[in-house]
């Protein structure tokens, strides 16, 4: 493990009106690496990255900056840059003057400060717009100039605040690429805070899921993806099936009135449980093969692949996603691995359920 | 925090100087003394004096009716202009009109006063009552302006559309959806024009004549002869008249603002990352 | 239907010709004529050619330039602070309170506070300086006038603070600006519209304030406003007055183009092209 370069120690932020923002963070952020701060719109995201950048200040706690504190810091002092969600970019100022904006503050040489802007314009693309109005830009130029604005300063840790949101569906999926290729040229620590679980899953080495001021759960996208903690984060990443079940022993649970085998361990026995299965790991058979079988109800055509709703029995609903269709009313037979079965136990803490994931996968 | 500290006594400094020539005009209201040097002792002798003036009365009568019937006009004429302007196709036709609208907002009032007196006078209009009615009409017709049109632009035409597809008449869709629509920017057009006629003394002064004063006028007048407490009585009472106003207003204004964050809070109670200032 | 609507426009088309057009052209003619209704230049000629006429020009435009700097100096601040405040409605109705006080009752104040045994001056003589002539001077002019004007200065100034966007403010300490480079590089800046509204609204009354040097500079002070009430209500020379009043909206003219931000004006238009189109 690289020697972090950027910890928050137990940070707790309150307002004035008792409303309590974030509560007892712990986060510890590697250079070089794509980290996205995930929650829907209140979590807390956005006042990390303020509690980083020094916009504003934690009521409790302590952020480290390559081993120092630096609580009290002033914001034009720390070697961190911004990008702000409205791009923030200053109107009375063109494309030049804006990006030079922190160089000349430095009292770099002209000669100097033009070679890096243009560098910089060129690295966002936009080499031939230094002498334009801020107003001229489309948001997606705008967004590249607030990009370049930061980067040129060759900041430690690059801060992004939902920079993506005001773009477009394609031109997001566009910058999502652009963003991610820029991280890995310019080995710059990148925070991005986003509400958008797609895109911290396709950018990021690392997610922190955030609800209501708590860090839930942090990991891979592929850990976080295939072994959510708890319903909140099985609900906001991806599309799941939720049940609620019975972990009978060691592998081997109960769902809808039947005993699965599975991959999870280290429960009580007949511990209540919840159970997760996604979509795309249910494959359609006929009913008599099926480990389970629901009737179809509805069916949507998604362009790659069919998003089909059925209920079993018991009136629980099933989303399927296939790449054939099947014919509504029908009734079908699910299959699935032990493997895509996840159980998740209710209230467990971050790192008890690493413990017991660590426990059991040793065995 | 020093620094809250310095910019708040900076900020007292100021409304102290702001309110001083206006507390010491009714601090003295009270002065048994007949000037505004020495206070010998309270008495309400000046309040009395003031309404038991017949003259100041019907002056004070006279300047709210002049203020009513003005800005109702004004605020008619107002709205219907800007409707019409916001109407306009052409963009050059628009800011010829708004150009037109403006040049009263900014001359200075002694022009205003000047050019009407020539206007009257050409007309062969005699100067009273009718002359200062017409002149405060004329100079709250562009404020009330002002203030709608940008309801108007507000307004969405797809609204406008939505009202027809539903089977309104043009008419229904005017009392309907349109005045509902632009009411608030009518009320604080109506609102500047009262005030407006209200506190105008140079431009009644020029279109005037002999027979007619209103308030500013005579205090003019009077305050031109000297220290009269009677003047000290009518300005703690106007004073008072303001406070009222300006603090209903508030409360009407908070009150709104509260139900409105309220309905705003419970559409969407997680919105809480505000955005706090440095 | 299109008819109907032009027929509620009438009014408001009979007053702009009414009373926006006829009076200019009026004011014009009136100073361009003689008494027997001939065209003469005679009034400009004597208005040019005339010691008095130009340095009491001079005088009002450099009064007006200096309560303007007076009333730009306190408010600043003021309304800057103000946008920090908590409960910034209520402290921003006691900055508009004030003005709905009779002008005229608050110069009648000074008249009181200024006189020779008034408060001023017993404050004066306690700290063994006065008593001194202090009404009917420049310097009580100079006050009493900045005094009016105050409120018309903060309030555009703070509409342009409130409007400033506080992340660009962030962005720039962001980037590495202290608080001073924030303020001229930034706030300023983006402010300087407010500034201009600004003095737009106190320069071009404050040429024309009569009623204040009347009852407070006395005969000492004469503005381009109390030049032309004197020609107009006392000596009746209507086409002088005119006159005077052509110079003064030719000023105000001066200064509109001095304060308008032509780089403003076109992104204001940009959008509403955009609209349109």
């Amino acid at each position: 493990m690289q020697k972090p370069i950027i910890e928050l120690k137990k940070i707790t932020k309150r307002y004035d009106d008792g409303f309590t923002a974030l509560e007892n963070i712990n986060m510890t952020i590697e250079p070089g690496k794509f980290y996205s701060l995930l929650g829907p719109s209140g979590s807390g995201k956005t006042t990390i990255l303020r509690i980083i950048a020094g916009f504003t200040d934690a009521t409790e706690g302590d952020v480290v900056f390559e081993g120092n504190k630096i609580n009290a810091l002033p914001a034009n002092q720390r070697k961190v840059n911004t990008v702000f969600q409205n791009y923030a970019l200053f109107p009375h100022m063109d494309v030049f003057e804006n990006v030079a904006f922190g160089l000349t503050l430095k009292k770099m040489p002209k000669q100097e400060i033009r070679k890096r802007v243009l560098n910089a314009l060129k690295v966002v693309q936009l080499p031939d717009y230094a002498n334009r109005e801020i107003s001229e830009l489309s948001g997606g130029q705008q967004q590249r100039v607030a990009i370049a604005r930061a980067i040129v300063n060759e900041p430690k840790v690059l801060l992004l605040d939902e920079p993506l949101s005001a773009l477009d569906m394609k031109l997001r999926k566009d910058m999502q690429y652009e963003l991610r290729e820029l991280q890995q040229r310019l080995k710059i620590t990148f925070i991005f805070v986003t509400h958008d679980q797609e895109e911290a899953l396709a950018m990021s080495d690392e997610i922190f899921v955030m609800n209501d001021g708590q860090v839930l759960q942090s990991g891979t996208p592929v850990d976080i993806y295939d072994e959510p903690i708890n319903h909140f984060v099985a609900n906001f990443i991806g599309e799941s099936n939720i049940l609620p079940g019975k972990m009978l022993k060691d592998f081997e649970v109960q769902f809808v009135g039947k005993s699965f085998e599975c991959a999870d361990a280290g429960m009580r026995p007949n511990e209540k449980v919840e159970v997760v299965l996604r979509p795309e790991d249910l494959d359609i058979t006929t009913p008599e093969q099926g480990k389970l079988v629901v009737k179809v109800d509805t069916q949507l055509f998604r362009g790659d692949h069919f998003e089909i709703v059925g209920y079993d029995e018991d009136g629980n609903e099933w989303l399927i996603h296939s790449t054939n269709p099947v014919k509504d009313g029908k009734q079908i037979g699910l299959t699935f691995e032990p493997e895509d079965i996840h159980v998740m136990r209710f209230g467990e803490k971050e790192a008890d359920f690493d413990a017991r994931l660590e426990q059991y996968e040793e065995d | 925090m020093k620094k809250r500290r310095i910019s708040s006594i900076y900020l007292i400094i100021v409304f102290a100087l702001l309110y001083a020539p206006i507390f010491y005009l009714i601090f003295y209201s009270f002065n048994q003394g007949g000037d505004m040097n020495k206070f010998t002792g309270f008495t309400w002798e000046h309040y009395s004096a003031l309404f038991a003036d017949q003259r100041m009365i019907v002056i004070v009568l006279d300047t709210l009716l002049l203020a009513l019937l003005s800005s109702v006009i004004a605020t008619l004429v107002g709205t219907f202009g800007a409707l019409g302007i916001a109407a306009r196709k052409q963009k050059k036709m628009k800011s010829a009109l708004l150009t037109l609208n403006n040049v009263l907002m900014v001359s200075p009032d002694v022009i205003i006063g000047a050019s009407f007196l020539i206007l009257f006078t050409s007309l062969g209009i005699s100067l009273g009552f009718g002359s200062v009615l017409i002149s405060h009409i004329a100079f709250s017709i562009p404020i009330v302006v002002l203030l709608v049109l940008p309801k108007v632009d507000e307004l969405d035409p797809a609204l406008l559309n939505a009202a027809q597809d539903l089977g309104a008449t043009r008419w229904q869709t005017f009392s309907r959806v349109i005045i509902p629509f632009i009411t608030p920017g009518i009320f604080s057009g109506f609102f500047m024009a009262f005030t407006y006629s209200l506190d105008d003394f140079a431009v009644t002064f020029f279109v005037t004549g002999n027979g007619f004063a209103t308030l500013a006028v005579e205090i003019y007048s009077r305050a031109r002869q000297g220290i009269s407490l009677e003047i000290n009585a009518l300005s703690a009472v106007m004073f008072v008249f303001a406070l009222i106003l300006v603090v209903g207003y508030y409360f009407i204004d908070q009150y709104s603002r509260t139900r409105r964050q309220k309905r705003k809070h419970h559409q969407n109670e997680t919105q809480n990352e505000g955005v706090m200032l440095p | 239907m299109k008819k109907t609507r032009s027929f509620f426009m009438v009014p408001y088309l009979a007053w702009i010709i009414l009373f926006v057009i006829a009076p200019l052209i009026l004011i014009l003619y009136q100073s361009l004529t003689n008494n027997q209704g001939q065209w003469t230049l005679q009034n400009f000629q004597t208005y040019a050619t005339s010691w008095t006429y130009l340095k009491m020009t001079l005088n009002s435009f450099w009064y007006a330039l200096l309560i303007t700097a007076v009333t730009l100096l306190i408010s600043y601040p003021t309304a800057y602070i103000l946008s920090k405040m908590k409960r910034q409605q209520l402290w921003l109705l006691l900055i508009i309170l004030p003005t709905w006080i009779n002008l005229l009752l608050k110069t009648y104040a000074f008249i009181g506070l200024l006189s020779r045994t008034g408060t001023v001056n017993q404050f004066l003589a306690f700290i063994g300086i006065g008593p001194r002539q202090l009404l009917f001077s420049d310097f009580s002019f100079l006050l009493v006038a900045s005094y009016i004007e105050i409120p018309f200065m903060i309030l555009p100034i703070y509409n342009a603070i409130v409007q400033l966007d506080p992340a660009l403010v962030n962005a720039s300490r962001d980037l590495g600006a202290t608080n001073f480079q924030t303020f001229t590089k930034v706030v300023f800046p983006l402010t300087i519209s407010g500034v201009k509204a600004g003095i737009q609204a106190v320069f071009i009354p404050s040429l024309s304030l009569f009623m204040i040097t009347r009852l407070i500079g006395g005969n000492r002070v004469i503005t381009l406003g109390t030049a032309i009430e004197e020609h107009f209500l006392t000596t009746m020379n209507w086409g002088m007055g005119s006159t005077i009043g052509v110079v003064l909206i030719v000023m105000m003219f001066i200064m509109m183009m001095l304060t308008n931000d032509r780089k403003k004006k076109r992104q204001e238009v940009l959008p509403n092209e955009e609209k349109t189109n």
